[in-house]
């Protein structure tokens, strides 16, 4: 028979990648050995060993060592050598056509024979592993291998377990030796082409126009038969006569939108704005997920807010809002705060950070410098507006409350205690702005009581921008503003009726402390604020600096009594959501 | 070689010249090179273990039995690629591994190091042990020898070299 040996590649340290590549496609074995599945299917011969051996039992046997040590490729081995040494490591090479001399990687001394034992194993001292080991096969007693894969089976699990141990981590790749070159990283351009992967455009054909169904197709491979229905994942569309229009109308409103100005750098991308080289921008500022504000100190959530409040402040408040409105970006706590400075002595004690020194008139200015957003600013400033609202009642110890307070945390806007005085004669606003919620309620009513009524719409307004400032991290706050003393002696305050709607579980952040309250003529108001018993579990607090935090208040405005409590939040720097619709049904005072 | 024949499937008792004793079956003698390839154990499994023997190492031998052909030739297949493949994340995974063996230290320094390295970020630097990249343990790699560090941190080395060591000695006596 004709029978061509399998040879294991040249023994040497070049690899073998390098002996493969040279070899030709020889004929293929006969039964004794098949090579499948190799890519190449190659079949490495040595003239000399097949001229010289290729007669029976010889090359038979030969065949098999050749085979088996094949098949320790890459398998980890134990060699035993004549002094009795032991190596360990992985089996690279032998040398078939001489004697067997092997050749291993990553070779460790595992037994030294050459200490022929007399040394104790503790002091036995560990060599470094040497990249390649040649063992002549004088020197070679045996070699031992575990878990060999030698048959087909051993194969077909062998893959399995390989794939699993290629899962490469980045640490293994970096540290490997392989790599000796850092690589230069070059930006991905693609290919010419790509043509901006045209291929997206089909898939978002309609089914009926792509020429491959894919349930169909998997249903045919695998008998999987689909429940996929389109319209449990959509909204569907009804065409009908309307279609057109609708169609026409949708068209319209997309336009409008992408065609909106942006100052969103990724929405500005997407819509194709070429962002005119403006070597500022970076990759990293284009497409970096992390925020940067630009030129706004406050943090960026709370726009979206804003927006909301903002809405229903227009609705309340209309021409005075748009003066607020326009307030300017940054200018949040100061501004707040001197719009404090309306109200009277009762607010002075409160915290350093609000500036109650300002005079009334200028609250407006200020107010109008508030940002228009900071939705939780104006919620908290509703809710402390609110309070005021509420609690003052019109007795006269509320001048008690602001000034005994101290407020430990971040100062909020104080721009609603200088409602507070204001607000005890606008029932009327009171009753009318109740019905928007607090934050409008609170507004409207100051608008008529502190001396500039736009100013104190402003008020009802600013609660957003010093919202805003207060729930910034950023410290716009004055820090020269007084501290805020608390009262204990205040009277302890309760609400009579339940609100309609509990609040948003915002609870953790919802109180801000008015660092410093303008001293407000009417203040009546006990120090603390309760919280209203229609929240399950809640109870009313003294409000009390060393509490821990507070659940969310209740903003409660009396829609018909002078109430205006002054709202004592804690500035935790957290963001409020005053829920426009909550509507305060009351309270006796 | 003796001039036996050591034929296909035998299954022999095999004592070799190191002190080795174990019991194989034969899967392939190659006179030329003098190596007897056998299968350790009984098992036609997919997986064995090989040993590879050079026949002039053997002390003595006896035949148990006479088995079939332990190698199905018609199972027997190669995939170069993937055996490349094998190789190739073997010496990378060896080559991880590398870091964790000191050089020039004896077997309980190593010891040491692989018992601390299961809770805290060690590497070796020569003989010495660093842990958490700033605490130096070096020989005789006592609880004394630590050094370095914050004192919480050398603190903690110390209270994990004595547990280690204390726990090695119980581990050495009791056996």
């Amino acid at each position: 028979m004709n029978m061509q040996q399998v040879v294991f590649p040249k023994s040497s340290a070049n690899g073998f990648g390098r002996q493969r590549g040279d070899r030709e496609v020889g004929a293929r074995l006969e039964n004794k050995m098949q090579l499948g599945k190799s890519n190449q299917g190659r079949i490495q011969t040595t003239g000399a060993l097949a001229a010289g051996k290729t007669v029976g039992n010889e090359s038979f046997s030969r065949d098999r060592l050749v085979y088996l040590t094949t098949c320790l490729i890459g398998h980890p081995v134990e060699v035993h050598v004549k002094s009795g040494s032991i190596y360990t490591g992985i089996f690279h090479a032998t040398d078939a056509e001489n004697d067997f001399g092997i050749i291993l990687k990553m070779a460790r001394l595992i037994k030294d024979g050459t200490l022929c034992g007399y040394k104790s194993t503790t002091e036995f001292v560990s060599k470094a592993p040497s990249k390649i080991l040649i063992i002549p096969d004088k020197e070679l007693v045996q070699i031992i291998a575990k878990d060999v894969a030698v048959t087909r089976d051993g194969f077909a699990s062998d893959p399995q377990n390989e794939k699993y141990q290629e899962i490469l981590i980045d640490s293994a790749i970096s540290q490997s030796r392989h790599v000796e070159v850092e690589r230069e990283l070059e930006p991905w351009v693609p290919d010419e082409d790509d043509l901006q992967c045209p291929e997206l455009e089909n898939i978002f054909d309609g089914p009926w126009n792509r020429n491959w169904d894919q349930f169909e197709t998997n249903q045919k491979l695998f008998g999987v038969k689909s429940t996929f229905n389109e319209e449990l994942y959509t909204t569907k569309l009804e065409r009908g006569p309307q279609t057109r229009e609708l169609e026409k109308e949708a068209m319209r409103i997309a336009r409008e939108i992408e065609g909106e100005d942006t100052q969103d750098l990724h929405l500005a991308e997407e819509r194709g704005v070429d962002l005119h080289d403006d070597f500022d921008i970076d990759e990293e500022m284009r497409y970096s997920s992390v925020y940067r504000v630009r030129g706004v100190d406050d943090s960026g959530y709370e726009e979206d807010e804003d927006i909301l409040l903002d809405s229903h402040n227009i609705e309340t408040f209309g021409d005075s809002y748009d003066s607020l409105s326009r307030s300017a970006d940054g200018v949040r706590m100061p501004s707040s705060s001197s719009l404090v400075d309306d109200a009277p002595s009762s607010q002075a004690a409160i915290s350093e950070d609000l500036n109650c020194s300002r005079p009334n008139d200028q609250a407006r200015q200020l107010a109008s410098e508030l940002p228009s957003k900071s939705f939780s600013v104006s919620a908290s400033e509703s809710r402390i507006r609110d309070k005021l609202l509420g609690e003052h009642g019109g007795s006269s110890d509320g001048n008690e409350f602001p000034e005994k307070q101290s407020v430990s945390e971040k100062p909020s806007s104080s721009g609603k205690l200088s409602e507070g005085p204001a607000s005890s004669k606008a029932t009327d606003e009171m009753h009318s702005a109740s019905s928007h919620g607090p934050p409008d309620s609170s507004t409207s009513s100051n608008s008529d009581c502190v001396g500039t009524v736009s100013a104190s719409g402003g008020f009802g307004l600013s609660p957003s921008s010093s919202m805003g400032s207060l729930s910034s991290e950023k410290s716009t706050l004055n820090p020269h503003a007084k501290e805020f003393k608390l009262n204990p002696n205040a009277k302890s305050f309760t609400p009579s009726q339940t609100p309609v709607r509990p609040l948003s579980p915002v609870s953790d952040g919802s109180f801000y402390y008015q660092t410093q309250m303008s001293p407000l003529p009417h203040m009546h108001m006990p120090v603390s604020f309760g919280i209203g018993p229609s929240f399950p579990g809640h109870q009313p607090v003294i409000f009390n600096p060393q509490v821990a935090p507070i659940q969310s208040p209740q903003a409660y405005f009396h829609p018909n009594g002078p109430q205006y409590g002054q709202q004592m939040v804690l500035g935790q720097r957290q963001v409020v959501y005053c829920q426009p619709e909550m509507q305060y049904k009351g309270r006796d005072y | 070689m003796e001039g036996e024949e050591f034929a296909v499937g035998c299954f022999l008792s095999i004592k070799t010249t190191l002190g080795d004793e174990f019991e194989g079956q034969i899967i392939s003698f190659d006179r030329l090179s003098n190596i007897l390839v056998l299968q350790e154990g009984l098992e036609s499994g997919p997986r064995r273990n090989i040993w590879l023997l050079k026949a002039n190492y053997i002390k003595e031998f006896s035949l148990l039995r006479q088995d079939e052909d332990p190698l199905d030739v018609k199972k027997c297949f190669l995939d170069l690629t993937s055996l490349q493949a094998r190789e190739d994340s073997a010496i990378r995974q060896a080559e991880a591994d590398s870091e964790r063996f000191g050089v020039g230290v004896t077997s309980e320094a190593q010891t040491l190091f692989d018992a601390l390295s299961k809770t805290l970020p060690v590497r070796w630097d020569k003989t010495v042990i660093v842990v958490m990249n700033e605490v130096r343990v070096s020989s005789p790699y006592l609880p004394e020898s630590v050094s370095g560090g914050t004192p919480a941190a050398n603190e903690r080395v110390r209270k994990v070299l004595e547990f280690e060591r204390k726990r090695m000695q119980t581990r050495g006596t009791s056996q």
